[in-house]
């Protein structure tokens, strides 16, 4: 391949599939800053590897493969620094700047999934993989996906309805409580 | 609120719908085009060809050597044309046996010693899945039931869960028990088996003393090892229910040794496949019984819904 076919592929590449990854690196770094320099790190990657990168949805999920590999890599190096490193991911992921109270629902009742459970559950409804894409990311049997997927929705569900519940009560008692006050 | 409620809001919530996100993949764009314009500057792209994928040509390629050699002897000496006809038979039996009930017994090993194994139970459309694997993620021993459309787990400390129901799993969704039934029995079932002895070439024939009859050959690995995927980055090929084909096994084009035993009833009992060298040495096998009369699995006496949790 001459660097000028190198480049055109790479540019169709980055093109085709650039706002799935940066949407993805978005959800699953812990900053910004972190999910552009993964990002950055994921299309290096391919770079290197043009010729060995197969063409079409494949390669689509070879990205969210090295993807997630290389902030799973992010992460391993700043275990040691941040004990709470899990917890300020979730923080930092999962609360938008002025969240709709729907948002806000969503995102708590994802925190409150397990991080296996969230990954798999996310793949699926906010990447649109396949539970057979999901499991070469993941590089799992899609049986085992399959299950986890399961889970992942009936969990999200029933969370999803409490938290929904809650809401529903408290707006309910906010307009009382304001007039018991007023009293 | 229904099932497809709480998705939709999930899907609502999705980040490329936030403001902003335009703008954070062209900041991404200048990113990667600083990275990339500096690393092709730098250096050339690597290209580089695995040892362990250079090997597999090379031992492709003596396999090749040794097809050839053993076509030789088998075309047209006597009994050649009997055995592809008498392995397609086999095979059309218990491929049809199979779509009604059966157990398949499904291993890896290397050097010897089990490397992944899993258990399939079916009967019409209930199911049975047991991982049998030593060193997999997950756990050995951790069983998938699929009992007249529910779904059923195990989960550390709760015991059998209910997973999922037909009237909250979306169709199409990949998860639903017909989905799970379908992806398993086109592993194991009657698709695979038509396709690995359809695929056998260079077919000699033994009969050991306990009546079944031995069919040995070579089929390319692609035609076992049909799915591709991707593991921490690297393109992989993946035996039917999901195991990675290492070595030789991943080169779609290498001749595979293979063997299917024919029981006395005239149906597969095994299937091998076996590759590498003695230094590495890798065998697939999945081995049929009960195909017609596995009788169906058992819904758990004490399943807990999931929504205890």
């Amino acid at each position: 391949m001459s660097d000028g076919e190198r480049r055109q592929r790479f540019n169709a590449l980055f093109a085709s599939y650039s706002s799935d990854i940066v949407a993805y690196c978005g959800w699953r770094s812990r900053s910004a800053s972190d999910a552009q320099d993964a990002v950055a790190d994921v299309f290096l990657a391919a770079w290197r590897r043009l010729e060995e990168l197969p063409a079409g949805d494949a390669g689509r999920v070879w990205l969210y493969a090295t993807a997630r590999r290389v902030i799973a890599n992010q992460r391993r190096s700043r275990r040691r620094r941040d004990a709470l490193h899990e917890r300020l991911v979730l923080e930092a992921t999962f609360v938008p700047q002025e969240p709709t109270s729907e948002q806000a629902l969503v995102h708590e009742a994802l925190r409150r999934l397990g991080p296996t459970d969230r990954e798999v559950l996310l793949l699926a409804e906010w990447e649109g993989l396949s539970p057979a894409q999901i499991a070469s990311v993941l590089g799992c049997l899609p049986v085992t996906v399959r299950g986890r997927l399961h889970r992942a929705r009936r969990r999200f569900r029933t969370a999803f309805e409490e938290l929904s519940e809650v809401e529903s009560d408290l707006s309910v008692r906010r307009p009382r409580a304001a007039v018991e006050g007023g009293s | 609120m229904n099932r497809s409620q709480s998705i939709e809001a999930l899907q609502r919530a999705n980040p490329r719908r936030k403001a902003g996100f335009a703008e954070s993949v062209q900041a991404a764009g200048d990113a990667v085009r600083a990275r990339v314009g500096t690393a092709a500057a730098g250096s050339e792209p690597r290209t580089s060809f695995p040892r362990g994928r250079l090997m597999g040509v090379v031992f492709a390629a003596l396999v090749l050597a040794a097809a050839a050699v053993t076509a030789i002897w088998t075309i047209g000496s006597p009994g050649a044309e009997d055995a592809t006809a008498a392995v397609k038979r086999a095979a059309t039996l218990s491929a049809a046996a199979a779509e009604r009930s059966g157990t398949a017994v499904v291993r890896i090993t290397h050097d010897g010693k089990l490397w992944a194994g899993t258990t399939i139970r079916w009967r019409g459309a209930d199911l049975a899945v047991r991982s049998d694997a030593p060193r997999r993620r997950g756990r050995p021993g951790s069983e998938l039931l699929v009992v007249d459309g529910t779904v059923y787990g195990v989960e550390p400390g709760r015991g059998w869960v209910v997973q999922g129901t037909p009237e909250n799993i979306d169709p199409g969704s990949g998860t639903t028990p017909d989905e799970y039934l379908a992806a398993v029995r086109e592993d194991v079932g009657g698709v695979t088996l038509r396709r690995i002895t359809g695929g056998m070439t260079g077919l000699s024939k033994r009969s050991p003393d306990d009546g079944s009859t031995v069919y040995s050959g070579t089929v390319a690995a692609g035609e076992i090892a049909r799915e591709t995927g991707f593991k921490e980055g690297q393109a992989i090929r993946v035996f039917p229910f999901g195991y990675v084909a290492h070595d030789e096994a991943a080169n779609p084009s290498a001749l595979l040794d293979s063997a299917v035993t024919v029981g006395a009833n005239g149906a597969v009992r095994e299937i091998t496949v076996s590759w590498g060298t003695t230094a590495s040495a890798w065998r697939y096998t999945v081995t049929y019984s009960g195909l017609g009369a596995t009788p169906a699995p058992t819904a758990p006496a004490n399943a807990r819904p999931l929504r205890e949790r």
